[in-house]
């Protein structure tokens, strides 16, 4: 075996380098070779890969045509692969994310119990895994808002990623999450007070239903007066509906949804704004 | 029930009347991929679809010939794409797309034509396809990325030959959400400048706002 001064790893096989002469290894497996060419960090080719490989496929017409088959052969796999198993991953990131977050709640509660006592290498110790912990969770909380933007770019784009993987959660997966009607998305995650006062409407009684779960986070209806958060809701929830269906049967961004809510959310302001001073003249 | 040609515009792209009505189209003996209507041998171009259509009808145009080879960055699912792939005929485009669910619907144009080849990949890391993409003439950008600058200098730098020529679409508000549009994209201009020559710039006024074409050659 001669010693080769470098190896590329390329789409049919691989090629060895030696001063400056090029032996081509053509793999029998092209949807196998195609795959790991991937996986190698190249650099700027030394050489033309479409001479090589035209040498290799004895024709630029054979060249072009193994190309296309097997990039369609990878990409119809990938696509498979990349949709069936991204949504389970999403909601086990997100369960990690909370459990995190309880652990960093306890532990640091711990913390300043036994630093009000004593200040030792132990409680430097606790709080350096307390921090470690917080790095966890910001790098989880990146993983999910890459992935959802990767996933639903639509939703992503509306909500953020957290909000629209707990609804994600909430629904069970993206195709439900899109066949669901947006008063459904508004209150999702505020079920128990919905059938609590559902159940109190049954017996005659005065009750209220929620105007918003899970999207209730979300800083355009949290900073919103109370009065107008109900309104804000409706209308993020009917967008979010649309979006997710969006997302689910084509996956192309549409930029005016975001935009129509963040008008709503302004417009909203401004009302809460005039309300506010008008309420103060009267009161004058 | 007839089209009358106005005017050829590039190869394969035309200006056709049809109804009384003004159509962008190209000349496509595939069926219509995203909706858009068909008047014989000619495919509507929707330019609230295509950035590229709404740089043509706001009046500059890139002499693509049929023959060259294209590095499409975003391709999404394939709306662009499949126009381009109407124009340059007998060469090829290589199609990277990030996103796997507007892919699938791509997979279906990519199976139909013989000039695509699709690439599931990640556009800003150009080194995870090098053994696949060649070096080509032209590289169209449209991937509304906060670091798209970054992204299209990587590529060229990996596959663009000396001389080939890149269209990049800018969208002001990914790259700056809150910052005046016109000085995202002065600063977009003065960044590429330091590695291409921009050959023209302008709005996509009134089909995309807030967005700008660049067309520059290495």
């Amino acid at each position: 075996m001669p010693e080769y001064m470098s190896e590329y790893k390329v789409w049919f096989g691989k090629i060895y380098e030696k001063d400056s002469e090029f032996e081509v290894r053509k793999c029998d497996d092209l949807v196998q070779s195609f795959e790991e060419s991937k996986s190698e960090k190249l650099g700027k080719l030394p050489f033309s890969l479409k001479e090589v490989g035209i040498r290799v496929f004895k024709s630029e017409e054979d060249y072009y045509f193994s190309l296309r088959r097997t990039a369609i052969q990878v990409a119809e796999k990938e696509v498979e692969k990349e949709l069936k198993g991204s949504e389970r991953y999403l909601i086990s990131l997100l369960k990690a994310l909370d459990e995190i977050d309880l652990g960093i709640n306890l532990f640091s509660e711990k913390i300043r119990d036994l630093e009000e006592i004593k200040i030792d290498e132990n409680t430097e110790n606790f709080r350096r895994i307390v921090r470690d912990l917080k790095k966890l969770r910001r790098d989880i909380e990146d993983e999910i808002n890459s992935q959802i933007a990767k996933l639903m770019p639509n939703m992503s784009e509306i909500v953020g990623g957290i909000i629209a993987a707990r609804l994600i959660e909430k629904a069970g997966s993206l195709k439900k999450l899109s066949s669901l009607p947006a008063s459904t998305i508004q209150i999702l995650g505020a079920e128990k007070s919905l059938f609590k006062a559902m159940s109190r409407m049954k017996k005659g009684k005065k009750a209220k239903t929620p105007k918003h779960g899970i999207i209730f986070q979300h800083p355009f209806i949290r900073t919103l007066p109370k009065s107008l958060r109900g309104k804000m809701a409706r209308f993020l929830a009917s967008k979010l509906a649309i979006a997710a269906r969006i997302d689910y049967y084509s996956g192309e961004l549409k930029e005016e949804l975001f935009e129509s809510v963040k008008r709503k959310y302004e417009e909203l302001r401004e009302t809460s704004k005039t309300s506010k001073t008008s309420k103060a003249k009267s009161r004058k | 029930m007839d089209v009358e040609i106005l005017k050829q515009i590039t190869h394969n792209v035309f200006l056709v009347k049809y109804e009384n009505r003004e159509f962008l189209v190209t000349k496509s003996r595939f069926k219509p991929h995203y909706g858009e209507r068909k008047f014989s041998d000619f495919r509507e171009w929707i330019p609230y679809r295509s950035k590229l259509a709404a740089m043509i009808l706001n009046g500059y145009t890139i002499d693509f010939r049929p023959e060259i080879k294209m590095l499409y960055l975003g391709a999404a699912s394939g709306t662009t794409v499949s126009h381009l792939s109407d124009i340059v005929e007998r060469g090829y485009i290589y199609a990277v797309e990030y996103s796997a669910r507007p892919f699938k619907k791509f997979l279906e144009l990519a199976l139909e034509r013989r000039n695509i080849i699709p690439l599931l990949k990640d556009a800003s890391k150009p080194e995870e396809y090098a053994g696949i993409v060649e070096k080509v003439d032209f590289i169209y950008q449209d991937i509304a990325q906060k670091n798209q600058n970054e992204i299209f200098a990587k590529n060229a730098e990996f596959f663009l030959k000396n001389g080939g020529e890149g269209l990049i679409m800018v969208k002001a508000r990914s790259i700056d959400s809150v910052a005046e549009p016109s000085g995202v994209f002065n600063r977009v201009l003065s960044e590429l400048e330091e590695n291409f020559s921009i050959l023209k710039h302008g709005k996509l006024d009134p089909f995309h706002r807030d967005h700008i074409f660049v067309h520059v050659k290495f």
